[in-house]
């Protein structure tokens, strides 16, 4: 009795555990997959893609892709406006909410109560985009690069993390500093800064990743075509794939230049997922912590 | 009676002497001047808030206003009241009910599908034994959180569009279907694709936290469970399920909360963005992106920060009611 109790037991457990794997196994290839497919297409000759069939590997390999994306001055454009808006936003953005935050972490600030109340309403109410994209306009923003980097400036959310992080910095490591003489400046800089470097790293990914990404701001807050990003170009392109084939336009567009657009469409993802794809496995161990963060603001 | 004694709020006492008060002023000068560093350092942020965040919310009263964008932000103070006009336009707007029921079907779609997925995918990866095939599968199952929707569009357009796409070229090769699918192009198939989409996008993600729920299980209620004989399955039903309750209807709460904005998984208007079209408009457009073409394209400003509030407005009446009724039904609520 016991012994077929034990076996039907390590049966079904055996059966679990293998729909389990395979489950698991048809879930990370569907997740996988996509991010494969657009890579071997964007090494792969655009004229000969087009003819399909291509799934595992790159039929008629070919830099050519990749070549016409870095020599098409519209593209490296975006990409640069895309990375310096990335490094200036990120660094402008980590800055200022550290700095903010450092200051609302110290309870006996004065007034410390009214500024926590203004931080809360502007977490959870805004005006939306309408008034948002006046003001904008207002303050001369719109057009120029600025606005990729300042209405983003300080991430209320983030601001919360900081304080949180800054208050459990004991006590003692920021009195000596005092003691030593060091001013309120200094201690931020030396003391402080250093000592929070993980939560600058998640910071860092989480700002930087959505520049790296945007494109609403510069489909609508910029017109001037030097200042469009990266997301925006492919945007462009997606559109214009997405629309139903117009037999018209096919009949003007050689069919060779139609397949090329669609190939370097692919490089241009790749070139859009490396970094994120380098970092991605260095920032892993934070991840977790972002998002048991981001859970609680919602 | 009771206004016979002098009420300053501390029974029938004298008023604290006014010197005091003063005295207890300079002292608040004297600390905020030692202070002062930190002060420059919030009041910086103050002043940043108060420009981005205060400035704008001011400005919804642009929906009660007539306004012309040559006026610039002070014009929403000087423009004529209207009153609830663009309100009572947009309830009556032809539009009104196609992008209403988009919403809410999209809305309840995506949580239909998008909410159990990661509680069922944490369950599955906890239940691997061979932590490093978990590893590899946690990792891979994050990555599509961190690309942008036009990425994802793009990964559409080369998985499902109607004559190249990977899928039709599969289908139509092995001879099942004469002629490509338009997944993209179809108003009848774009609420499952934004459902399907979406489950792709942030299932990985969000079973972050249901894991880590998982791992807070205490283990001897398993081994317990074990001893008198409980099935997997059923240790999965009557322990995991149960112990990470409380997570799940915290995380259901944010997203019925978030309904429709897609809930937090959902990220409905960058999707709606990219994946609507001409096409499918009939089914994919929603209030998000209805005001914001009305805002951006049409230059309606008034008329789209109305559409704009009614959403915030339903929005915050669906966040306390799911909060009612979760603290009615399960014990738990946010607030």
């Amino acid at each position: 009795m016991r012994r077929r109790n034990a076996i039907s037991r390590s049966l079904e457990d055996r059966v679990l555990d293998t729909v389990n794997i395979v489950l698991l196994v048809i879930i990370a290839f569907i997740t996988m997959y996509p991010f494969y497919y657009i890579l071997i297409l964007s090494f792969n000759d655009g004229g000969d893609a087009i003819r399909g069939g291509i799934y595992f590997w790159p039929r008629s390999f070919s830099l050519e892709n990749f070549q016409q994306f870095f020599e098409s001055s519209k593209w490296m454009r975006s990409l640069i406006v895309t990375v310096a808006r990335t490094v200036a936003g990120t660094a402008i953005g980590v800055m200022f909410t550290c700095v903010v935050s450092y200051g609302l972490s110290k309870k006996d600030l004065v007034y410390h109560g009214i500024y926590m109340k203004i931080l809360i309403i502007a977490m959870y109410f805004s005006g939306g985009l309408i008034p948002y994209y006046i003001l904008l306009k207002s303050l001369r923003l719109l057009n120029t690069f600025a606005v990729y980097v300042i209405p983003g400036a300080l991430n209320i959310f983030f601001v919360m993390i900081c304080i949180s992080f800054f208050r459990d910095i004991p006590e003692e490591l920021i009195e000596s500093a005092y003691l030593d003489g060091s001013t309120e400046f200094n201690t931020f800089l030396k003391i402080v800064l250093p000592v929070s470097l993980p939560l600058l790293a998640t910071m860092t990914l989480f700002i930087g990743v959505g520049h790296w990404n945007s494109w609403i701001d510069s489909a609508y807050y910029v017109r001037s075509e030097n200042l469009r990003t990266l997301s925006y170009r492919m945007m462009e392109v997606i559109n214009q794939t997405m629309q139903p084939e117009d037999p018209t336009a096919r009949l003007y567009a050689a069919e060779s230049s139609r397949a090329t657009t669609q190939s370097m469409q692919m490089a241009a993802m790749v070139v859009a997922l490396g970094p994120i794809m380098c970092v991605y496995p260095f920032l892993q161990k934070y991840f977790a912590k972002g998002i048991m963060l981001g859970a609680v603001k919602g | 009676m009771i206004k016979a004694i002098p009420s300053n709020g501390r029974g029938p006492f004298p008023r604290r002497p006014k010197p005091a008060r003063s005295k207890a002023r300079a002292l608040r000068h004297k600390r905020f001047r030692l202070q002062k560093t930190l002060q420059l350092f919030v009041l910086l942020g103050m002043a940043y808030l108060l420009i981005f965040n205060f400035m704008p919310m001011v400005g919804i009263i642009v929906a009660f206003k007539k306004y012309s964008i040559q006026n610039g932000f002070v014009g929403i103070f000087t423009g004529e009241w209207v009153g609830f006009r663009y309100f009572v336009e947009f309830f009556t707007d032809y539009k009104f009910a196609t992008v209403l029921t988009n919403t809410l079907a999209i809305s309840l779609l995506k949580i239909a599908m998008s909410f159990p997925a990661p509680i069922l995918l944490a369950i599955m990866l906890n239940e691997v034994r061979r932590s490093g095939f978990k590893r590899f599968v946690q990792a891979v199952s994050y990555l599509p959180h961190f690309i942008s929707w036009v990425v994802v569009a793009g990964i559409m357009t080369a998985f499902f569009s109607e004559s190249k796409g990977v899928i039709n070229q599969l289908l139509v090769g092995s001879g099942l279907i004469d002629k490509g699918i338009p997944f993209l192009t179809s108003a009848n198939l774009y609420w499952g694709l934004a459902t399907w989409t979406s489950v792709w996008k942030s299932t990985g993600w969000w079973s972050i936290i249901f894991l880590a729920a998982i791992a807070g299980v205490d283990p001897a209620l398993y081994e317990a469970a074990q001893i008198d004989g409980a099935s997997r399955l059923r240790r999965i039903w009557h322990v995991t399920l149960p112990g990470i309750r409380s997570s799940i209807v915290v995380v259901l709460i944010l997203t019925v909360g978030g309904l429709l904005g897609g809930g937090i998984m959902g990220g409905n208007f960058d999707q709606t963005m990219m994946l609507g079209n001409t096409l499918n408009n009939s089914r994919s457009e929603i209030i998000q992106t209805y005001a914001f073409r009305t805002g951006m394209v049409d230059l309606r400003f008034n008329y789209a920060t109305a559409i704009d509030l009614s959403q915030s407005v339903i929005s915050l009446v669906l966040i306390f009611a799911s909060n009612a009724v979760s603290r009615k039904v399960a014990q738990t609520s946010l607030f």
